[in-house]
């Protein structure tokens, strides 16, 4: 059973905002909101290197927390302390918002089929059907 | 009896095997996540929303088995995603199976038919396909129409090859409950070896009345669906567990019954919940707070009773006493006597 809807109210995204924590209770913060948002981020480091991926992990205990990132075009995993973040931008497309149950209930049936006919055209491109 | 008896067999020793160590917290089912890219894209699905990079990562087989090995647990779960996407997943199960793992390779079987030949029968796959329903209310719930007539087509396919076939249902609120006894109909007439149904997992932030009235509703649902059980039914799991889904026992969740593993890593604390992700099983066992999760004790566990966190708490039931075990067999032979 690989179902799991969301039924959360979805009033709005993260998608495009910036984030500069000026104290280690508002990093900590910002962390948690990107690790529980759904497309990629971008981090500034203090060092002025830039990484954007997706935040899948975080571990805010011990003497050195730290975010575990798949960076976007690259392989493996870039750890990364929170010591070394300057700033988190919500930069990629938050991949669930719009995509509960309710609010695909909501929208009119030509959008639904029109939607249901982009998601059948895209597994068949990748091969998929 | 749906289960095979070997498979019982198996089950049961391991579960004896772990109280008579004295180990508290054992995994029972692995859900092993190779890949979160679907061919489907279902309203409100929950496991599918990754950006692209992230879908096109895959779990390779070597992954696979060392999570298999790792966390020892009997039976293995492959949902996704959709698992037949994978280009290595027959390798994947063969190795499962060389490993005498017991597998439900979960699929929205649109790809079976075309897959079938890649793959061999055998007592430990059992093909797990999505059903939510008759035509309609599958259709709808997939988003796709036609796609209940591929599976059933599939369904047969592969029985007629040797294949264990179950299929897994997840029901919300808005079920009708007669229409879920003539789907039960509907495939035990096509044949499937036995069914797996489960409350679907929603989560409202601010807990309320409502909530607790959504469990109740829950309970309320099953027992309307569940209540004067056709004998001809057939299903995939603890018995224990089915009334517990009626409202007729309590449990509290067991989510270390069934760890997932998948391309983050071992997940806590559950197959629905995201709280962070560890290296390796033992982390896991040891690093989560698991006093902070179930009913009662976190608002998203709330309305929660999902198959993945108290399946095995029914399991654990009925090897936990005798009283648990007469239980099952109980409700077994007699599943219509309170």
């Amino acid at each position: 059973m690989t179902d799991s809807k969301y039924h959360t109210p979805e009033a709005s995204s993260l998608e495009g905002r910036v984030f500069r924590p000026a104290t280690a209770n508002e990093l900590a913060e910002a962390v948690e909101l990107a690790f529980d948002y759904r497309g990629d981020v971008t981090l500034q480091l203090q060092s002025g290197e830039t990484i954007e991926g997706y935040l899948f992990n975080r571990d805010s205990t011990g003497v050195r927390p730290s975010v575990q990132i798949y960076p976007k075009g690259s392989q493996g995993i870039r750890q990364v302390l929170y010591a070394e973040v300057a700033t988190i931008a919500f930069t990629g497309k938050d991949t669930a918002f719009g995509q509960s149950w309710e609010a695909w209930v909501a929208k009119k049936s030509s959008q639904r089929r029109a939607e249901a006919q982009e998601a059948t055209a895209a597994a068949k491109a990748r091969g998929h059907l | 009896m749906a289960v095979p008896v070997s498979q019982m067999y198996t089950v049961a020793t391991y579960v004896l095997t772990q109280k008579l160590k004295g180990v508290k917290r054992y995994p029972l089912v692995l859900m092993l996540e190779p890949l979160f890219r679907c061919n489907l894209a279902c309203a409100g699905c929950g496991k599918i929303q990754y950006p692209d990079h992230v879908l096109d990562k895959r779990l390779t087989p070597e992954q696979c088995w060392s999570a298999a090995e790792e966390c020892g647990a009997p039976m293995v779960s492959i949902p996704g995603g959709e698992p037949l996407i994978h280009p290595e997943m027959p390798e994947i199960v063969r190795g499962l199976v060389a490993r005498k793992k017991y597998v439900y390779l979960c699929t929205n079987a649109i790809l079976l038919e075309r897959k079938l030949d890649e793959y061999a029968p055998s007592k430990y796959l059992t093909f797990s396909i999505h059903m939510d329903g008759l035509r309609q209310e599958h259709d709808l719930a997939v988003c796709r129409d036609g796609v209940y007539d591929v599976a059933v087509r599939a369904i047969r396919a592969a029985l007629k090859r040797g294949f264990r076939v179950t299929t897994n249902t997840t029901l919300f609120d808005d079920a009708n409950p007669e229409r879920v006894r003539a789907f039960f109909d509907e495939m035990m007439t096509v044949g499937v070896e036995g069914m797996m149904i489960s409350p679907g997992y929603s989560y409202q932030k601010a807990p309320d009345q409502q909530n607790f009235l959504k469990r109740k509703k829950t309970r309320e649902l099953f027992a309307r669906i569940l209540g004067n059980r056709k004998r001809t039914w057939r299903f995939n799991q603890s018995p224990l567990f089915l009334e517990f889904l009626m409202g007729k026992r309590e449990y509290q969740c067991t989510p270390w019954g069934n760890p997932t593993y998948n391309i983050f890593g071992w997940q806590k604390p559950c197959y629905l919940l995201q709280d962070g992700y560890t290296r390796t099983f033992q982390e896991l066992l040891n690093d989560t707070e698991w006093d902070r999760y179930g009913t009662g004790r976190n608002e998203k566990c709330a309305d929660c009773m999902v198959h993945c966190g108290y399946e095995a708490s029914a399991v654990e039931d009925t090897f936990g006493s005798w009283s648990g075990f007469g239980r099952t067999i109980k409700t077994t032979v007699m599943p219509n006597v309170q």
